[in-house]
């Protein structure tokens, strides 16, 4: 009766170990089945109890030891070998040594089929876990072969185009040269010609840029500031579209290595999709925050991401009242050149490049919906010790 | 003052043919044009210009191959070279001409009057 009673409250713990956990429902299952089909055996064959529970043990302890060989713990599965041969002797000792070793050992019988399974259901945890994140690495691996791609064809595009906009810069400059003076008009017309080749330059540059550019240039900064610079940017276009920006920087956030410049960048790319998504009198929020990754908080990250629980990070998040990103387009918003806006709004970049400069700071971003309405975007950095204690 | 002689070696014949037009016109050039990197040795053995503006990407020929063999020549030995690309952009060059191999480039699309800025600083004076 004693056991029976020890049996239910290991049950009872187990199963609240295991909840603890977040243990997937089918190792649950699997484990309460084991232990019933233990329980039920001891009850119909009470004689054989010691029998069911070595064998319960043993059987237990096999997810434990495929645990402990794929986490590369030698020294854990040398002790549960150690712990099943005891298992196995003292199930023989009656036979060698003429003494049954029951009493204290019959709660060791007990108590380790459900350590095991605890562990062992930590197993499919680690399994779900690792599955998880091969196939966040294999969509990382598509999404940066997609950026070499695009790099490679941005050094080819450069090349074809830039020929063809010299012709024309030289030829535009040789018709200038000819007009004269008091033709004003066609003056004007090879000026603006002009102007458009500077335009694709420029274009065709930031394609350059965008494959090439790799590097930061490093340096102690202050979040809040980097945003508040990036805002000051894109204020005319605010002002333009009527939209109220509100802005809420958390006071004494600690200082980060970025690279400023290209951080401004990703502040000017978001809150221009905030402006563009908006389009008119609406609200754009920017809040920043400093704050400590716990367990279930790490669960909200769609991507495999460098935190583990306790990391401290800076959060940003931009929050706009427009209609919200369509659900079947949220998985392609970082793909570069995909893009929702007219022909001339957009390059289809903007995010991709945002993604890669937040990616290349060790951080994460990444775009969702609110339930209110609206999207957000969530930049995670990571606080660097040796910068947060300077 | 004799007419500053300059080559332009490009394999791209509008090219050439819009920035001779430019600099004969708007420079006190005597252009000559090959759009054959193949034959921009012997263009330059016969025209003898005082600068030389060389494309680094050509189907037929590699300008930092022909840069080394300019040095090389007798004849061409000492013609300063200026290298025309568009493998880099304007941006990257800070638009200023910087150097690659030790030549001064100049980032396609180039302006035609830093073209001429390019040749007052770099063509051989002669009397």
């Amino acid at each position: 009766v004693a056991i029976f009673g020890l049996q239910r409250l290991t049950a009872a713990t187990t199963a609240g170990l295991l909840a603890a956990q977040s243990v997937p429902i089918r190792a649950v299952s699997l484990s309460f089945v084991a232990m019933a089909a233990a329980v039920t055996a001891s009850v119909l064959w009470p004689e054989a109890l010691i029998d069911q529970e070595i064998l319960a043990g043993g059987l237990a302890l096999i997810p434990a030891l495929l645990l402990a060989h794929y986490r590369g713990w030698p020294l854990v599965a040398v002790l549960l070998g150690v712990g099943l041969v005891a298992l196995v002797i003292m199930h023989l000792s009656p036979l060698f040594f003429g003494v049954a070793l029951r009493g204290p050992f019959l709660l060791l019988f007990v108590v380790a089929p459900y350590i095991s399974i605890a562990l062992g259901a930590g197993w499919f945890g680690e399994v779900r876990r690792y599955q998880a994140e091969l196939r966040a690495t294999q969509l990382q691996l598509i999404q940066s072969e997609k950026l070499d791609s695009v790099g490679r064809m941005a050094a080819g595009v450069a090349h074809e185009v830039k020929n063809p906009l010299m012709m024309i810069l030289t030829g535009i400059k040789v018709l200038e040269k000819r007009v004269p003076a008091s033709d004003g008009q066609t003056l004007l017309l090879l000026r603006d010609m002009e102007d458009a080749v500077e335009r694709a330059d420029r274009i065709v540059g930031g394609l350059l840029n965008y494959s090439r550019d790799r590097d930061l240039d490093l340096a102690a900064a202050d979040v809040n500031e980097t945003i508040e610079r990036a805002v000051m940017l894109v204020k005319h276009d605010l002002e333009n579209a009527h939209i109220t920006l509100v802005s809420k920087p958390s006071p004494g956030l600690p200082k980060l290595l970025l690279d400023e410049f290209k951080m401004q960048q990703v502040f000017v790319n978001l809150v221009t999709n905030a402006i563009h998504a908006v389009e008119r009198e609406g609200e754009i929020s920017i809040t920043t925050s400093l704050e400590k990754l716990t367990r279930t908080a790490l669960l909200a990250y769609r991507k495999a991401n460098p935190y583990a629980a306790g990391d401290r990070v800076v959060v940003i998040r931009i929050e706009d009242s427009g209609p919200g990103i369509p659900e079947e387009h949220l998985a392609k918003v970082f793909d570069p050149f995909f893009t929702t806006k007219p022909t001339g709004r957009g390059t289809g970049l903007g995010l991709s490049v945002s993604q890669q400069i937040v990616e290349m700071h060790g951080g994460t971003v990444d775009i969702a919906n609110r339930d209110t309405g609206g999207a957000r975007v969530t930049i995670t950095l990571k606080v660097d010790r040796e910068v947060a204690a300077s | 003052m004799r007419k500053r002689r300059i080559l332009l070696v490009d394999d791209e014949a509008s090219i050439t043919r819009a920035l001779a037009m430019y600099l004969t016109e708007n420079g006190d050039c005597e252009v000559c044009v090959e759009n054959k990197g193949s034959r921009a040795l012997a263009a330059a053995r016969s025209f003898k210009p005082d600068l030389i503006f060389l494309d680094i990407v050509m189907p037929d020929a590699d300008g930092g191959a022909l840069a080394a063999e300019i040095q090389i020549d007798p004849v061409l030995k000492g013609t300063p070279i200026v290298f025309l690309t568009a493998l880099v952009s304007r941006r990257e060059t800070g638009g200023a001409t910087m150097t690659i191999g030790g030549y001064p480039f100049l980032a396609k699309p180039v302006h035609p009057e830093t073209v001429l800025a390019s040749i007052a600083e770099h063509a051989r004076e002669r009397v």
